[in-house]
């Protein structure tokens, strides 16, 4: 075996640096955690949610909080409730996610290791938040499938409704997906795991005030919620494709800025 | 050729001066050995040629190219390995070979055949499928060194490459290091230990307050003694280069 020469077929390193990444959060207790949360918890929550809200015997003060579940179309509602789940538990799951990914290179010194490969540190950079933004879609996804079909064993039939319900779930889903992705930069710019989680839950706060002050609306931030009917099917509707727009353009601007920042790393 | 290159380099932090006009060069097929007092400069030059760190000032070399942005050729042909190694504990001996080769520019086939010679050499085989993590602190120092050699570089950094290392470590690195140079590589290794550098290394340099202050010559008698000598003579001299 010659290794003293090149791969020609190596490309870029991308593929390595892909595969590395992906072997990483498999094995990692962070995604570990979180799967099994975002798949097995949104689901079970909704149609709980749902069940509660239709239950005789909820107490006033819940039964005020849970009103807007308790009547419609079932399937439909629990689609509602699964996507507003998302568009909070995505954030946050993403949010730590990537903390632990890009921090740690940080916190453990791993970051001075990757340096001078073939595979350029950039190409890790970038590999780190598409398989995060992969795995979250993907979970997201699994999770509104499996909120179906435990929606129609519990009688919810899906029809037009619940089907809209699904796809707006789906948006609200892949915005907050984008919405993670500028953490991967505030990682890189803090290298700390912790620092990243504050500034995840100060945004977090900073979102809350928004909305309830009413200007959720322009903030990137609240639009996933804000689109699963969080804010009711008023701030829903009033929410304009521009703000849709700007929110998913975080992630390709996110992502660009994050493999310049990994390309210029100093002082690791 | 050659592989690794500082010329004029300085650099502080803060108000700090940790290089003041380091020099230093490594040919291909030698091994020179950084030898230094704590806080001497030898890890701070070491991750300017690693890329680590852009120096303020002065110009560093692998195989020709600046280090901060080593094209992927050249970063095939090298290896560093300064502070913490490329090994995450969650991954599995075999599996930090396995992405290191991939990441050092190997194909998969080469990657896993690397890794298994890897294995063999630096007497890992018995936790070849367990996670890095539960690795003592020497077997550790194998890996990582395992993760920054297994594709052969044709020029090498290694900061204190043995200071985990029972005996038995100790001779392995000193057999890869001579093999590597033996097939052309140049190696920079910086250690405390003079015995150890005196028995690899090609050349021996000295370095103090942020520059090499001169060479000791391997094998000879009463390296301690010459090494405190130059050193006090720098601080005597501090600018007087030797």
């Amino acid at each position: 075996m010659n290794l003293s020469g090149a791969d020609t077929k190596f490309r870029g390193g991308f593929g390595a640096a892909w595969g590395w990444e992906l072997l990483k959060l498999r094995r990692s207790l962070v995604a570990r955690l979180i799967t099994p949360l975002l798949i097995g918890l949104v689901p079970l929550a909704s149609i709980g949610a749902v069940a509660l809200a239709r239950s005789p015997e909820l107490p006033g003060t819940a039964a005020v909080k849970f009103a807007p579940y308790a009547t419609g179309d079932l399937a439909a509602t629990h689609l509602l409730v699964a996507g507003q789940l998302l568009s909070v538990g995505v954030l946050l799951a993403g949010g730590f996610a990537v903390a632990w990914s890009y921090g740690r290179e940080f916190s453990e010194g791993t970051a001075g290791a990757v340096t001078g490969l073939a595979a350029p540190r950039w190409t890790i950079g970038v590999a780190k938040a598409l398989i995060i933004a992969v795995w979250l879609t993907a979970s997201a996804i699994i999770s509104l499938a499996l909120t179906l079909l435990l929606s129609a064993a519990v009688g919810g039939q899906p029809g037009e409704e619940a089907w809209q319900n699904t796809v707006t779930a789906t948006l609200a889903a892949l915005l907050v997906v984008a919405l993670v992705m500028p953490f991967a930069c505030v990682a890189t710019l803090t290298r700390s795991p912790l620092g990243t989680i504050g500034v995840l839950i100060a945004v977090v706060m900073l979102t809350q005030i928004l909305v309830v002050l009413g200007a959720g609306n322009w903030f990137p931030y609240a639009v996933p919620s804000l689109l699963a009917g969080m804010g009711g099917p008023d701030a829903a509707d009033a929410l304009q494709p521009w703000a849709l727009a700007t929110t998913a353009a975080l992630a390709p601007v996110a992502i660009l800025t994050v493999a310049r920042q990994w390309r210029t790393l100093n002082d690791i | 050729m050659t592989a690794l290159e500082l010329h004029g380099v300085r650099h502080a932090f803060g108000r700090l001066r940790a290089l003041d006009g380091f020099d230093l060069r490594v040919a291909g097929g030698e091994v020179v050995a950084l030898v230094g007092l704590n806080g001497a400069g030898k890890t701070t030059a070491l991750r300017v040629l690693a890329g680590r760190l852009r120096p303020d000032a002065g110009v560093a070399r692998v195989l020709g190219h600046d280090p901060a942005t080593l094209p992927a050729e050249a970063a095939q042909s090298f290896g560093q390995l300064v502070g913490a190694p490329l090994v995450y504990r969650e991954l599995t001996v075999r599996e930090n070979l396995v992405a290191a080769a991939r990441l050092h520019g190997l194909s998969r086939a080469q990657a896993i055949e690397s890794a298994t010679t890897a294995v063999e050499r630096f007497e890992l085989g018995r936790w070849a499928g367990r996670a890095a993590g539960g690795l003592s602190s020497g077997n550790s120092q194998r890996l990582g060194l395992a993760c920054a050699s297994l594709h052969r570089p044709t020029a090498l950094i290694l900061d204190e490459p043995t200071s985990a290392l029972d005996p038995a470590g100790v001779v392995i690195v000193r057999e890869l290091v001579r093999s590597l140079a033996d097939d052309g590589a140049g190696v920079l290794v910086s250690s405390h230990h003079l015995d150890e550098v005196s028995r690899i290394a090609d050349r021996i340099l000295v370095a103090h307050a942020g520059r090499i202050v001169g060479p000791l010559a391997p094998g000879s008698a009463e390296l301690e003694q010459q090494f405190f000598a130059m050193v006090l003579a720098a601080d005597s001299s501090p600018r007087e280069s030797a």
